[in-house]
């Protein structure tokens, strides 16, 4: 039973940043030194604390919260409740932590405009938070659009050409994903006149098996949702805000927002419109195609990248993609595997974006090839870029493989190959892409023709004189979390959370639920696949990395592929004119509607 | 009559996108996603609307006049404090990104050009 | 992309897109006749358990005053945001001082426009205050009262000159009052809970319907968001005034 004192809990994991982050507005301007740095990785950390009791209170039962008290009446729902199962809580947690990590990252960096960034990153961390607990379709929306608006300041936050217009991009197009997710919530709502999940869901399973306004509702929702995740063809946003968005900012858009955002989409899905039999088609099909899609075109765009950020972002779009196809996949298993894989993404990319911070800030620079050899004073920073290259590519410890293992086993009995083949491409894609970023800075390989031509963005440098340790620490803890270190259970509980999620959360709020589920490990069909993606890695590393050692024919043959008309049109594509970018959302979203009207009708 | 408010409601949408992706300049732009959003307004409160009722203001009435539905009209006035505080970031963008570069046609506007 | 191809793309995808539209608005439920469940049971028992007459400011504050936090503390964000945007790039210490006009001739007010402005802002600050302090009775509440009174405060600028008009709005009280706007709201959810009641949890006294204090904690959580309202909107005014000056150096603008 839930004791009533972590009863009381629920709300403080959103209230707790927000108040901090407004008393920080208040008084901002006088406090002294790093007092803002140290206040905002307490809060960050309370948050973390809060989140860890409430997932450890949360395992026999989910803690259903009333806002302001306004229990259902009558058979009504009335006002908005938070619904804090074990998986909302780990997630919770590792968002805490994630931006713990960023404050200590970030101590000293900003020091011109009084404690702004700390407010605003404060505002994204109780956004994030509320969006992760609530249970309320509307409430929902509202935590998206104030992470949102965070995120939109925060990008610009360096005032410099290039960011402004990245966070231009970024805005514009979030912002038509905001009003799809209005329009879908107004149709929502005139189907079920409720908001809550479990008062709506009730009435679109009954009303939805063949009224096109549910499948329109949640495709507009879903569209929205899909532009903030990061999936073809709605990513091309992320490309641009992430590679000039300052490094702590960056830490938290890929390891928290943008995978937190396919989270909801799952939520929406399982909570809502998984009674749907067209809904449940286009998840089967069409969302479980677009996240192999978006995994494969992601790995291979990152491939091409030499601005460090902006592969890392590249990255982040063909890791979403993975967690898009968890979530097309459903059930315990694959769910497991979508929050195994968030939280260990998460902490890779964190890392990596770090590491690309330090050598910003130590080097000048996060161009690739003018990087090369520059890395060796920060040579600490190579090795855990060299582990998180690897974790990246598929290696079969920590936190990512165990989720990969999950999807790939939920896979069985789906068109599996296809799905394993666009995951082994995609992670050695990006795992190879990382490793030989590594080589490349921190040892020197990897000479090329013509890499003293400057590549895009070359005036750019981070605040130099923070000291190194403080920059690495923080880096360290997350890699460390990622290996798994202390955590020998982390599957089973993360199963056995999932199983929960799915069997509760939709009714949590106007019913009793059931009794705690379990659900055992699945073997996994293909013990090899780590072994091949982490060989497969190294080759693509390698392949740029030691380009002299190579027989001519290879060469020959590989840069054929590589350099063919088809890549080379992944990167006209991503042109940054926000024009092209509405279009492909235009584009998206007829595909949607020629998707749903197939599945309405055969279905 | 019926299907007017969704009409309106889709054309709306429709035209704020078109004038979006053929805009030239940033600051129409603006102006197109303030008509989309728009759009939203007449959706949500075309939802709620009753006909024969009054606005749910109970100030000189009974309370059992029938009323329209108050819980989209307060979504929609959420969605305003949205897109007012969206279009003064947008706005202040662009302000910066035209000292910046010269120009705010959203064409010759790329992030990170090559 | 061209123009051109773009626009051929899109009325491609605008063809793809009609008939799911047709379809969905074809089906939607009949416009203005079918019923409203949630909306009637508010609508119905508000009076006799808050004894508020406005149902939107109930729902708003009461019901739903979680969305209402989450709104504030975004206008907080945006309006944090555009100041970082508009005043990093001057420095703060220059926003405390009126700068010049650059090179455009400064001209006197006429006197008509100071006269009617000097007429119309007390009585729209007035106006302003009372759509404030009637949130729970009758249209209006702190969202509304604050755009007003921000928009009244422009009249200052308008009648009498720039250099008056940041002597006399000064950025760090409304920094201050912005932030103690959403203060304000996040301490009425956390308040309730020292009683141990729930999160936003009603526990002031509700005194009588059509009164002026009426509805418990509708009123502080309206007070907290009127100041932040007002500061927010007031403090864009000022910032998107000072891009018109050239800075003293003669740089920037």
């Amino acid at each position: 039973m839930i004791d009533p004192a972590a009863a009381t809990l629920a709300p403080l994991p959103v209230a707790v940043p927000l108040l901090a982050g407004a008393l920080l507005l208040l008084v901002g301007k006088f406090l002294p030194g790093r007092l803002a740095d140290a206040l905002a990785t307490s809060a960050a950390l309370l948050t973390l604390v809060i989140d860890a009791r409430l997932a450890a209170q949360t395992g026999q039962g989910p803690l259903v919260y009333w806002m302001g008290h306004w229990q259902p009446q009558g058979g009504l729902t009335l006002g908005i409740a938070l619904v804090i199962g074990q998986a909302q809580a780990m997630l919770g947690a590792f968002m805490a932590l994630l931006f713990a990590a960023s404050f200590v990252f970030a101590w000293g960096y900003f020091e011109d405009i009084r404690a702004f960034f700390h407010v605003l990153m404060l505002i994204l961390l109780g956004a994030l938070q509320g969006f992760c607990l609530t249970h309320d379709l509307f409430n929902l929306f509202v935590w998206f659009e104030v992470m949102s608006v965070a995120a939109f300041a925060l990008t610009a936050y360096r005032l410099e050409a290039d960011p402004l217009e990245g966070a231009l991009n970024f805005t514009v197009t979030n912002s038509i994903g905001s009003f799809l997710i209005l329009g879908g919530i107004a149709l929502a709502y005139s189907l079920g006149n409720a908001l809550d999940f479990g008062a709506l869901a009730g009435t679109l399973a009954h009303r939805g098996a063949t009224d096109p306004v549910a499948v329109a509702a949640f495709c507009m929702i879903a569209i929205g949702l899909l532009i903030k995740g990061a999936a073809l063809p709605f990513h091309f946003w992320l490309a641009d805000a992430h590679a000039v968005a300052p490094s702590p900012v960056s830490v938290i858009f890929s390891g928290a927002m943008v995978p937190l955002a396919l989270f909801g989409l799952g939520k929406i899905y399982w909570d809502l419109f998984e009674p749907v039999p067209a809904v449940q088609l286009l998840m089967r099909t069409l969302f479980l195609a677009l996240g192999i899609t978006t995994t494969v075109i992601g790995g291979l765009a990152c491939l091409r990248q030499r601005h460090l950020k902006r592969l890392l972002a590249f990255s982040t779009v063909s890791h979403g993609g993975i967690l898009l196809i968890g979530i097309a996949l459903s059930g315990p298993v694959a769910l497991g595997g979508v929050l195994l894989y968030f939280i260990g993404h998460g902490l890779v990319k964190g890392a990596l974006f770090m590491v690309a911070g330090i050598l910003l800030a130590s080097a000048g620079g996060v161009d690739e090839l003018w990087l090369r050899g520059r890395g060796r004073p920060v040579w600490p920073a190579g090795i855990l870029m060299t582990l998180a290259g690897v974790m990246l590519g598929g290696a079969p410890f920590g936190l990512m493989d165990s989720g990969s293992r999950l999807i790939g086993a939920a896979a069985a009995g789906r068109p599996e190959k296809w799905i394993l083949m666009a995951m082994v491409l995609g992670t050695a894609c990006t795992g190879g892409a990382v490793l030989r970023g590594a080589g490349r800075i921190f040892l020197g390989l990897g000479a090329m023709a013509g890499e003293e031509a400057r590549g895009p963005t070359d005036e750019e440098s981070e605040k130099p004189d923070r000291p190194l340790w403080l920059m690495m620490l923080p880096t360290a803890v997350l890699l460390v979390a990622a290996v798994g270190v202390g955590m020998p259970h982390a599957d089973a509980m993360v199963l056995h959370a999932a199983a929960r999620f799915l069997a509760w959360d939709r009714s949590a709020s106007v019913g009793p639920v059931g009794p705690p589920l379990t659900v055992g490990a699945p073997q996994s069909a293909h013990p090899f696949m780590p072994w091949l993606t982490l060989a497969l890695t190294v080759l693509i590393a390698a392949h740029d990395l030691g380009r002299s050692r190579w027989p001519k024919t290879w060469l020959r043959a590989t840069d054929r592929v590589l350099c063919s008309s088809w890549f080379t049109a992944i990167d006209r594509t991503h042109d940054g004119v926000v024009g092209d970018y509405v279009l492909w959302i235009l584009l998206g979203t007829a595909l949607f509607s020629v998707s749903s009207a197939v599945a309405l009708y055969a279905g | 009559m019926n299907y007017l408010p969704w009409v309106t409601a889709a054309w709306l949408f429709a035209v704020g996108i078109y004038g979006v992706m053929t805009s030239r300049h940033y600051v129409h732009l603006i102006g197109c996603l303030t008509v989309m959003q728009s759009a939203t307004y007449i959706a949500l409160l075309s939802v709620g609307y009753r006909f024969g009722s009054v606005a749910p203001i109970f100030y000189a009435r009974s309370d059992s006049t029938p009323a329209v539905d108050p819980v989209l009209q307060a979504m929609v006035l959420t969605d305003i404090v949205v897109g007012a505080t969206v279009t003064a970031l947008l706005l202040a963008l662009t302000l910066q990104v035209h000292k910046k570069r010269g120009t705010v046609n959203p064409e010759r506007l790329r992030p990170l050009r090559p | 992309m061209t123009r051109r191809m773009r626009l051929v793309l899109a009325a491609l995808c605008a063809l793809m897109i009609a008939p799911a539209v047709v379809a969905v608005i074809g089906r939607m439920p009949a416009f203005g006749h079918h019923p409203l469940p949630y909306g009637d049971a508010i609508n119905r028992t508000t009076v006799a358990q808050r004894h508020v007459t406005n149902m939107v400011s109930a729902v708003n504050f009461d019901y739903r005053a979680f969305d209402t936090l989450g709104e504030e503390l975004m206008l907080v964000a945006a309006v944090t945001g555009t100041l970082v945007l508009l005043r990093g790039r001057r420095g703060e210490s220059l926003s405390d001082r009126a700068a010049q006009a650059g090179e455009r001739p400064v001209c006197e007010r006429s006197e008509a426009v100071t006269l009617a402005c000097r007429l119309f802002f007390p009585i729209i600050v007035t106006f302003g205050i009372y759509v404030i302090m009637h949130a729970q009775l009758t249209p209006g509440g702190g969202f509304q009262g604050g755009a007003i009174i921000a928009s009244g405060t422009l009249l200052l600028y308008l009648g009498e000159s720039y250099r008056l008009w940041r002597r006399l709005v000064h950025s760090l009280l409304f920094d201050m009052m912005e932030a103690t706007g959403a203060i304000v709201l996040v301490l009425c959810g956390l308040g309730p809970m020292l009683r141990g009641a729930a999160f936003l949890e009603n526990v002031l006294p509700l005194g009588q319907t059509g009164a002026l204090i009426c509805g418990g904690i509708i009123l502080v959580e309206n007070a907290g968001v009127a100041l932040a309202v007002t500061a927010g909107f007031i403090l864009l005014l000022v910032e998107f005034l000072e891009e018109t000056r050239a800075t003293r150096d003669g740089g920037g603008s």
